[in-house]
């Protein structure tokens, strides 16, 4: 027994080791997976355990170019249900359906639905979520975050545009410049059980949202303001369908006021105008919204008529086929191949120079100017002009001009081109061009956006707009203002003028297609000082009532628009 | 058998003012730590899900509680018996571990987690599983038979009558209760007392190389099925990746190392787990380690190991110098029983052998574990007791 003795005690030492070394790799296996191992453990682990909210980033506000807050953000709630925690679903659903009046099956879908999470119903008014959290009812989260907020409602609605529940541009600036208001989203992780229910004593992780930019525009929400009190007043006056009022700089191309009356109420983009039939299907109802949302000095193309001789002068004194002192006769009428084309005086203006005939808006004048240039010439200049392309201004959907193909175009199409007829621009298109002609012969950029602007007042990015120099020469832009400045002193322009102050400007009254419906659309466009314009608008008011003549119309308008803010604008009268 | 307890004792009392009797405070305070450390873990773990369930956050503490008591008076009891009483009833334990198992197929039967492991006695509402006393009496059995067999043990038919004597019992847990963990420790506690009682070492060697080729075949076999076949054979793919079957057979396995591996080097401190958050089934019972690990990091799982070292190295001691081979066999398969089902439920908890159900001793919930290892520990406190200090 004493020899076994000794093997026993050796086997079982032999097995302590064997089982402590079972230990010891036990051991490094913790350590492999407690080491090594942990980072990706701990963060699949923290994955399982948090439940993610979002938290909107505050959207950026757009300012206008002296800092007026034209689109905010105001707090609103979010209400959501998260199943695993509601203690008692039918009183859930009463409390919400009635609250946030929506219908119960609804409201009933959502709340007896197995998910970890589900929305009920997003920008709900702070007022409504504070009074849902006064119930306290487990299971039901509000959320505040940020809704868009336009504090003058109307005002530039179809320059501004509005935003989608998720923050998501729609129409406007907001589309165009949505990355840069966008900001980032933050996230609220909360730690839950495996059933879902919140942790108490580990609280929640925020990822903080980050705000997106400011954007500063050029326009200026005083100019905006007056220019839509006068655009409604003349539309109410002339029975109009429409009036569209563009103030830029014609130097840069800032754009300080787009108007487009009717405009809507940018807080509330859905509505429907009231009276209309409640049989209208979905898409019926998104055609009538999308007509209320265009924004005709951009999104519409129409045929300029006479302001558009402008750019005909300016081609026929850059090639030199006409100088101011050129005479002409006019019978008031010419004949274009076997056309014979009526000038809008019956009678003829007789003979008259160049200066005149434009004074006069005389159309056999200009007919002869463009076909002095003929039609290859003409369109060179068309082109150069840069009136093919679109203006590159930055809002959305920009309509391209309209135009004759050039081995199309024969002289009686030059013809009717050359005042202004048979093809079509935007006005944004026709003021740019315009604006180049008298500014020295540069194309420039029209434009809104002007810098963005981080939370702490720090200039993130300042936009810059191509300008095409040279598209005509110094002598002939200094021309074209002279002659324009007449038009408004002494010729059809007459109801632009400005006490106190030199304007340039041309008149335009065009009848819509298809013709001898009796539609016009009664235009001017007029920029001050003449002599170094800083200013320029173009007034159009769509079929009018009663007198239709752009003079009398559209100049007033333009007239009264002036007086108010070549002031304000600091522009000095004229002592003269 | 004719003297009483009572005149039994007597006798001790009398023997020990002749002589220093030995006792092992050492192992009675790693015991005491252990069932200790036990409660506190099982509280953690299980307090949020018990609170949820049945509003007292304290359920599962207090039945372990109980039932360690209980544990506890059966372990002075038997420690007080001198184990020699054991000896004659080595046939009666083996008729009784084979005649309880099958009770759990009688309405006495109690099914839970899937397989009907556990009975109940009548009267007193307690839950036992056949296999627990199944592991103390093959320990009984086998101890007496290497004592009957003596120089025997070391031949093959020796060997094999062994080995062949607790087959039928594991067999019957593995095909009755549905507990194949169960039926491999007890196999793994009779290959270990065979391997002390016989001087031999090489056909151990080839025997254990044999077992892991086995091993390796069947994980080939799991692999080449796709984890088509039974849910065994699903567990081991699950083994192999986890990930794989994280909705299925690895969702126990991931969640656990989730724990494990969020825990790190420092632990998040007691109380914090979130795997215990209802993530992890199991988590005051077979899958408690992984808990200690999240909560008390690495350096806690050292501890808890380093005690199953010491634990088993204390009862080393005692098997070494006690005073027969069958007290020495004895302690060996009581250690048998705690170092293997110690090693397989951490094994199984870090995933480095395929998932199956064992607890880890003395501190996973599940009273009838804790009071028959209790009883084990007695059986090693009264083989001690007869150990002269002139001996050691």
């Amino acid at each position: 027994m004493q020899l076994n003795r000794i093997s026993h005690r050796k086997k079982i030492l032999v097995m302590f080791l064997g089982l402590t070394l079972a230990f010891v790799l036990l051991f490094v296996r913790l350590i492999y997976l407690t080491v090594w191992r942990s980072e990706y453990y701990t963060e699949q682990a923290t994955r399982l355990h948090e439940r993610e909210r979002n938290i909107k980033a505050a959207r950026g506000r757009i300012l206008d170019r002296n800092g007026a807050v034209l689109a905010d953000n105001k707090t609103v709630c979010t209400i959501s249900v998260i199943y695993n925690q509601i203690e008692d679903p039918e009183r859930v659903i009463k409390v919400l359906s009635e609250e946030l009046e929506l219908s119960e099956e609804s409201v009933r879908r959502k709340v007896e639905k197995y998910s970890s999470m589900e929305r009920i119903k997003s920008n709900v008014e702070k007022a409504v979520g504070d009074r849902i959290r006064e119930y306290d009812l487990p299971g039901v989260k509000v959320d505040e975050d940020y809704k868009r907020y336009y504090p003058y409602g109307e005002l530039a609605s179809k320059v501004l545009g509005f935003t989608g529940g998720d923050n998501q541009g729609i129409l406007g600036l907001e589309v165009t410049y949505d990355e840069q208001l966008q900001g980032e989203d933050g996230v609220i992780l909360t730690v839950t059980d495996a059933a879902g229910v919140e942790v108490e004593r580990m609280g929640e992780r925020r990822i903080e949202p980050v705000a997106g930019n400011d954007l500063r525009i050029s326009l200026d929400r005083n100019i905006q303001s007056y220019a839509t009190q006068l655009a409604y007043q003349a539309m109410e006056t002339k029975e109009a369908e429409g009036v569209s009022i563009l103030v830029m700089n014609p130097q840069n191309g800032e754009i300080y006021a787009m108007v487009n009356v009717p405009e809507f109420d940018l807080n509330d983009p859905f509505a429907l105008p009231e009276g209309t039939e409640d049989s209208l299907d979905s898409k019926e109802q998104q055609d009538l919204l999308n007509n209320i949302w265009r924004n005709g000095c951009i999104n519409d193309t129409y045929e300029p008529g006479s302001t558009f001789k402008i750019i005909t002068a300016a081609a026929g004194l850059e090639s030199g086929v006409v100088t101011p002192s050129s005479t002409f006769s006019c019978p008031g009428y010419i004949i274009v191949d076997d056309r014979k084309i009526r000038c809008h005086k019956i009678a003829g203006h007789g003979s008259e120079d160049f200066v005149h005939a434009t004074m006069n808006s005389c159309n056999p004048v200009f007919i002869t100017v463009g076909l002095r240039l003929g039609v290859e010439r003409y369109y060179e200049y068309f082109e150069e002009f840069g009136l093919k392309k679109k203006t590159g201004v930055d809002l959305p959907g920009e309509a391209g001009t309209i135009m004759h193909k050039m081995e199309d175009m024969g002289n009686v199409e030059l013809a009717t081109v050359s005042f202004g007829q048979s093809f079509q621009i935007t006005p944004i298109q026709l003021l740019t061009t315009a604006s180049s002609i008298i500014n020295g012969g540069n194309r420039i950029t029209p434009h809104f956006g002007i810098e963005s602007i981080d939370s702490e007042q720090n200039v993130v990015e300042t936009y810059t707009y191509p300008i095409t120099q040279g598209i005509v020469s110094e002598e002939t832009s200094a021309t074209m203002r002279g002659m324009l400045e007449m038009v408004v002193k002494e010729g059809g322009g007459k109801n632009g003028q400005v006490e106190g102050y030199r304007i340039g400007g041309k008149t335009a009254t065009s009848q819509t297609l298809p013709r001898g419906t009796g539609r016009y659309i009664a235009s001017f466009i007029g920029f001050a000082p003449a002599e170094d314009p800083q200013v320029i608008a173009l007034a159009i008011v769509t079929n009018p009532q009663g007198v239709y003549y752009g003079g009398q119309v559209s100049a007033p308008i333009v007239r009264q628009l002036f007086e108010n803010i070549l002031p304000y604008l600091g522009i000095e009268e004229d002592v003269q | 058998m004719a003297k009483t307890l009572a005149a039994r004792i007597k006798t001790y009392r009398r023997e020990r003012e002749k002589t220093e009797y030995f006792f092992d405070y050492s192992l009675l305070f790693i015991v005491l730590f252990l069932l200790g450390f036990g409660l506190v873990m099982i509280y953690s773990a299980s307090s949020y899900t018990a609170f949820q369930d049945s509003g007292d956050s304290a359920q599962f503490m207090k039945k372990q509680l109980l039932a360690i008591i209980i544990g506890l008076v059966a372990m002075v009891v038997v420690s007080l018996i001198d184990y020699h009483f054991w000896q004659k009833f080595y046939w009666i334990g083996y008729a009784v571990a084979a005649a309880s198992i099958p009770v759990v197929l009688t309405p006495l039967g109690i099914a839970s987690h899937g397989a009907r492991r556990w009975f109940k006695i009548p009267g007193i509402g307690l839950q036992v599983q056949p296999a627990e006393i199944a592991k103390v009496c093959m320990i009984l059995f086998l101890a007496v038979m290497v004592c009957k067999i003596g120089k025997g043990v070391g031949t093959f038919r020796g060997f094999v009558v062994m080995m062949g004597a607790p087959l039928p019992i594991a067999l019957m847990i593995w095909k009755i209760t549905n507990n194949m963990s169960s039926a491999l420790i007890v196999m793994a506690i009779s290959f270990l007392m065979v391997f002390v009682a016989s001087p031999r070492y090489k056909e151990f060697i080839l025997m254990g190389l044999a077992g892991v080729a086995l091993a390796a075949g069947v994980v080939w076999y799991a692999v080449y099925s796709a984890g088509q076949g039974t849910f065994r054979l699903k567990r081991i793919v699950a083994w192999l990746n986890p990930e794989s079957q994280a909705q299925d057979t690895g969702f126990q396995t991931l969640q656990g190392l989730y724990a494990i591996g969020s825990g790190g080097i420092w632990g998040k401190g007691l109380g914090q787990s979130m795997q215990k958050l209802k993530f992890l089934p199991e988590s005051q019972n077979d899958m408690i380690f992984s808990i200690i690990c999240e909560e008390l990091g690495l350096f806690g799982a050292i501890a808890v190991m380093a005690m199953f070292i010491m634990l088993i190295w204390r009862m080393m001691i005692i098997a070494n110098n006690a005073e027969d081979l069958f007290g020495a066999m004895l302690v060996v398969g009581v250690i048998g029983h705690i170092a293997v089902q110690a090693i397989l439920n951490i094994a199984v908890v870090t995933n480095t052998i395929p998932n199956t159900g064992i607890s880890l001793p003395f501190i996973s919930y599940g009273g009838s574990s804790v009071m028959f290892l209790l009883i084990e520990i007695g059986l090693v406190f009264s083989v001690s007791r007869r150990i002269q200090l002139k001996d050691m």
